[in-house]
């Protein structure tokens, strides 16, 4: 198995259709594009031609929303299968998914449902980590995901729960920014309790996106732009974790290129600014 | 308490059936009830999945208008419950279901306007093939030719529409207001195909459609220069067939020849797939 840990990517958007021909035409500066895998796992056409060309030019991750790594649903492996042809295609820096279930009995919700916080829940997606990993034969990067109830049987917290899963199951983990502030919220938890939660040497990604705020609590809705809230987190993330490869997510209401961009860009002078201090405070 | 199989299963029945058994599992929050939260989920379910029928149907969607789609949207999701790991092919049985679930199947050309788009999207990310060319058939020796079979691109879809959807889809793709519904005096043949990345799709008429239908088989050159001319009259028959022919290799929508052996050249006998020698592209 490739366990080599991946590399640092720097800042990267997500790869959207509306975005093609500036990409190919404009080279814009993004540093590497993720990619939804499920929406290139089809039989041919333009879109795999087009992600042919971008990943010639830009370095690749694919990023999937059904592996439904929690279900107690048999795993997919004519998916696993699909999920490995594409890998072979697109030679992804790390392939990832979600920490959570997406369906079971043969139907997908096309959710990023939450787990029970247990031990049962815990052996159980480690074991199907270690499966998968086994299937794709590299480490599979896992996320947190935004969540909206919490269940009367949970025995841990969330952070407690991703760390055991990443340990034991001995994968990467996606550090999903929006979603631990988002959760946080939902549930009453501190962001910076889930940060320090987690290894640090485990995270391999981030992601930074905008939700929509309902008052009593906030749906990940990736439909606005980054929030000054979100970005305060960032830079204690960055803090915390150092260099980590950064990515916005925009889903939904999916502005210009350019303005991604400029999202972009604000991330970077966040990292800038939090390693220079980081320089100045060592050279003290 | 549940096990996680068990929790999984009220969760997923909740969503999908509205049962309230999984509030007996789950915790209000600080600011907000556990009905309200879990019906973020439940919410995001049906509206998800609007929203993807929405993007695959696009002129469906505008010829019913928001209320109109928003009823067969609603209808489908509670009676097809996804089963598939990728969103693209959650509304494939829509045409089907559009064609006999009442009140739409009362307006045939719903159902049809619904299998011209479906068939759009499946040529425009179906599998891969290089065009057959004229420069290919070029290097085939006249003695072949009437041993000639051919290959259709592995996107091309055919459909028989009763209604004059197609037109309506035209309009409407055009955004100008459509015909109102007519039900056609005979069939019409429209084959659906990808070129260049652009899927596209054309009407054929009848003999066409029936040389098309027959070269589809795999039936030879020569044999459906024959059923042409019994279509349409012995005049000119190879011509027509030619001109046919030289249509769908302009536009893209074959994607082979091969020249059958002649009988008594190969043990397996003409008319042997397997031993169809392939023309090179």
């Amino acid at each position: 198995m490739n366990s080599e840990k991946p590399p640092y990517l720097g800042f990267g958007l997500g790869l959207r259709p509306q975005h093609y021909e500036e990409i190919l035409f404009g080279s814009p500066a993004v540093d590497w594009f993720e990619v939804i895998s499920e929406n290139y796992m089809i039989p041919g056409g333009q879109p795999l031609h087009i992600l042919d060309q971008i990943r010639e030019r830009y370095p690749i991750v694919m990023h999937g929303v059904s592996l439904s790594i929690a279900s107690t649903a048999p795993l997919d492996m004519d998916y696993l299968g699909a999920l490995k042809k594409l890998a072979e295609r697109v030679n992804p820096k790390w392939i990832s998914d979600h920490l959570c279930w997406t369906g079971v009995h043969g139907v997908n919700l096309h959710d990023l449902l939450p787990v029970p916080y247990t031990q049962e829940a815990l052996d159980h997606v480690v074991d199907r980590v270690s499966q998968v990993q086994d299937v794709l034969g590299r480490r599979l990067t896992l996320e947190n995901v935004s969540s909206y109830v919490t269940f009367g049987q949970s025995e841990m917290t969330e952070w407690e729960f991703v760390s055991e899963v990443a340990n034991r199951a001995d994968c990467w983990l996606l550090f999903d920014v929006n979603n631990v502030y988002v959760s946080a919220f939902n549930h009453g938890f501190s962001t910076d309790e889930f940060l320090h939660g987690v290894p640090r040497d485990r995270v391999v990604q981030f992601h930074v996106a905008g939700h929509s705020h309902e008052e009593s609590h906030i749906i990940d809705t990736h439909d606005h732009p980054v929030c000054d809230e979100v970005w305060d987190f960032y830079r204690e993330a960055v803090t915390h974790f150092g260099p980590v490869s950064t990515m916005i997510e925009r889903d939904d209401n999916i502005p210009p290129l350019a303005e991604l961009v400029a999202e972009l860009d604000h991330a970077r002078e966040i990292a800038a600014e939090v390693q220079k201090r980081a320089r100045l405070a060592a050279a003290e | 308490m549940s096990s996680l199989k068990e929790l999984q299963d009220t969760f997923q029945r909740g969503i999908l059936a509205g049962d309230d058994a999984i509030l007996g599992e789950i915790n209000d929050s600080d600011k907000e009830q556990r009905t309200v939260l879990f019906g973020v989920y439940r919410n995001a379910y049906v509206s998800r999945l609007a929203e993807i029928l929405g993007n695959d149907y696009e002129q469906v969607h505008a010829y019913l208008g928001d209320s109109g789609f928003a009823k067969l949207v609603k209808s489908y999701i509670a009676a097809n419950p996804s089963d598939q790991r990728s969103a693209r092919w959650f509304g494939r049985h829509l045409p089907a279901f559009a064609r006999d679930t009442a009140p739409f199947a009362n307006h045939p050309e719903v159902g049809e306007l619904a299998a011209l788009e479906k068939a759009l999207a499946d040529a425009f990310d179906g599998q891969d093939a290089a065009p057959l060319s004229m420069a290919t058939l070029a290097t085939i020796p006249a003695e072949d030719w009437p041993r000639l079979t051919f290959t259709p691109h592995p996107t091309a879809i055919r459909l028989t529409f009763n209604t004059n959807a197609a037109t309506i889809w035209s309009a409407l793709k055009s955004e100008t207001a459509p015909p109102k519904p007519t039900r056609l005096p005979e069939p019409q043949a429209l084959v659906v195909w990808r070129q260049d990345y652009m899927a596209r799709f054309r009407p054929l008429e009848a003999e066409e459609a029936m040389m098309w239908d027959e070269a589809a088989k795999g039936v030879r050159f020569s044999v459906l220069c024959e059923m042409v001319a019994t279509f349409a009259g012995e005049d000119e028959a190879e011509l027509r067939a030619a001109t046919y022919l030289r249509g769908w290799v302009d536009l893209g929508m074959l994607a082979g020849c091969a020249v059958e052996p002649a009988k008594g050249q190969s043990p397996a006998g003409a008319g042997n797939r397997a031993s169809v020698r392939p023309v090179s592209q």
